[in-house]
């Protein structure tokens, strides 16, 4: 028996960050969240989560971009590189768009791209995908 | 000293060389700006392109008369001030001219104050009609600021209140009473709508700013189509409406924007399905000529009621119909369709078919060349 897998939810918004919390602990994963940018760095590092959840527009429009430009290419972040990220939005866009813009900042695809509220079966898909339970 | 009117000049147009002398002088002493043309073609092609704010003009001329400038100055500039020059003095003939567009007329012969005390009202009522257009603008401009606003003000909240039943709805459904669990689902569903709702305005909103239909570029419906179906799959399956699509092998691309043509398509498939019926059919079929591609959506439902023919294009309009209050939606969905297929310099029509079903066909400008993949 593994220890349970963890997933790091940031986002500035606490309604959101908690009935995504409750979402996930019902699929047995272990949450642990953040409420800024910032902070969500932080717990990359001190939670060592196996996936995150993260918000695209937090203290900036574009926090969720620094957060992953952060993650993959500081030095600092070297340990956490390879932590999947699914990022959500409540903006309605093609991510194809989103991905364009970030394409300008030399940034790199996240793993996966929802809207807010989040559509359940299909959010729960993508995360068993990425992190198989182990039984 | 004459100096630039911001409106243009004072264009004359006058078959008589002698009365476009008399007019110049007169108005050019009276400090307006002048332009003269012996016919309606030169001043009409003069107009197009400094976009004149006065027109004087003879009604009576060889070849264009001074009705037909009007008629087609009118079409482009439709906010042009124009005065007509009457020959033979008879009111009947001013009349006509004045049901027709014109807002005022001069009887020959004039002196070159009766010109100047008509001209100075003639461009007092472009002024007053300029003010008004740019009043209303900026009204407009405010109500779209405020819907804007207002809507992103409510989308968090409500976002996250729906996450929270959804989330209620997914997980804990059993540990709520067997009486109240349809409140949960009609909760889920209204505030579905609402954000429905929020979502069509701030599209709109977008359109108008001219924000959605920002590329041109070259895009294939087949895999717009081919998109859209998927997205609709399980509305169709729930409500036991197949949608096809057969179109052509050879089927050219279209000049556009992917993304709008896309929300654009989605809204005439979502509205095929739901207003059909168990067991009914979307057919999505494509045409092509030397000019345009057209696709149609065909549906096996009720058809548009008659009343609802005329309006269905026109934001916020929500039927009465019985049959549609009952589906819900937002009364934006087919003004956006319209507003980015207009935007891309096609055309959106519907074929009714009473109690059998609507057809709604968008015909787009062919792309000389494919996509870049």
């Amino acid at each position: 028996m593994t220890a349970r897998r963890t997933v790091l939810i940031i986002d500035d918004d606490g309604d959101y960050r908690a009935s995504t919390r409750s979402l996930l602990e019902r699929e047995g994963y272990t949450v642990v969240e953040a409420d800024s940018g910032r902070k969500g760095l932080e717990a990359a590092r001190s939670k060592s989560p196996d996936l995150i959840v993260l918000d695209i527009m937090m203290e900036s429009p574009v926090e969720g971009y620094s957060v992953v430009q952060a993650l993959k290419f500081h030095g600092e972040y070297d340990d956490v590189r390879e932590i999947p990220v699914v990022m959500v939005s409540s903006i309605q866009q093609d991510p194809a768009d989103l991905f364009g813009m970030a394409g300008d900042v030399a940034m790199i695809t996240p793993e996966a791209y929802f809207t807010k509220p989040l559509e359940i079966n299909s959010f729960l898909q993508c995360v068993r995908r990425m992190l198989p339970q182990d039984d | 000293m004459i100096a630039p009117q911001p409106d243009g000049p004072i264009i004359v147009i006058d078959d008589d060389e002698a009365m476009r002398r008399a007019c110049q002088a007169a108005l050019r002493r009276a400090g307006y700006e002048v332009e003269t043309y012996a016919d309606g073609e030169s001043g009409l092609k003069r107009m197009a392109e400094v976009g004149a704010g006065l027109l004087v003009v003879d009604l009576k001329m060889p070849g264009m008369g001074g009705m037909e400038v009007i008629n087609r100055i009118k079409k482009i500039n439709p906010d042009i001030v124009a005065i007509v020059i009457t020959g033979f003095a008879t009111v009947s003939t001013a009349v006509e001219a004045m049901k027709a567009g014109a807002y005022d007329f001069i009887p020959k012969p004039f002196t070159a104050e009766e010109l100047r005390v008509i001209i100075a009202r003639g461009m007092e009522r472009r002024r007053l009609a300029q003010e008004a257009k740019k009043l209303r603008q900026e009204k407009e401009a405010q109500a779209r600021k405020f819907i804007t606003f207002v809507s992103h003000q409510l989308k968090a909240p409500l976002g996250a209140v729906k996450q929270y039943l959804d989330v209620l709805c997914h997980d804990a459904m059993d540990s709520i009473p067997d009486q109240y669990q349809p409140w949960m689902q009609r909760s889920c569903a209204k505030i579905n709508s609402m954000l429905e709702v929020i979502d069509d305005w701030l599209t709109i909103s977008k359109v108008e700013g001219g924000h959605l239909a920002t590329q041109r570029v070259p895009v294939r419906w087949q895999d717009l189509i081919e998109s859209v179906k998927e997205t609709c799959a399980t509305m169709a399956r729930d409500g036991e409406v197949r949608v096809t699509a057969e179109l052509p092998a050879d089927l050219p691309p279209v000049i556009g924007d992917a993304t709008a043509l896309r929300m654009a398509l989605s809204n005439l498939v979502v509205n095929a399905v739901k207003y059909n019926h168990p067991g009914g059919e979307v057919r999505i079929t494509a045409g092509t000529d030397a000019e345009t591609v057209a696709v149609s959506v065909a549906d096996t439902g009720g058809g548009v009621a008659a009343e609802d023919v005329d309006h269905i294009f026109e934001e916020f309009y929500r039927s009465k119909d019985e049959r549609h209050v009952s589906k819900g939606g937002t009364g934006m969905g087919l003004p956006i369709c319209k507003r980015i297929v207009e935007e891309l310099g096609g055309r959106i029509a519907l074929d009714n078919r009473p109690g059998e079903g609507a057809t709604f066909t968008v015909e787009l400008p062919r792309a000389e060349r494919e996509p870049a993949s």
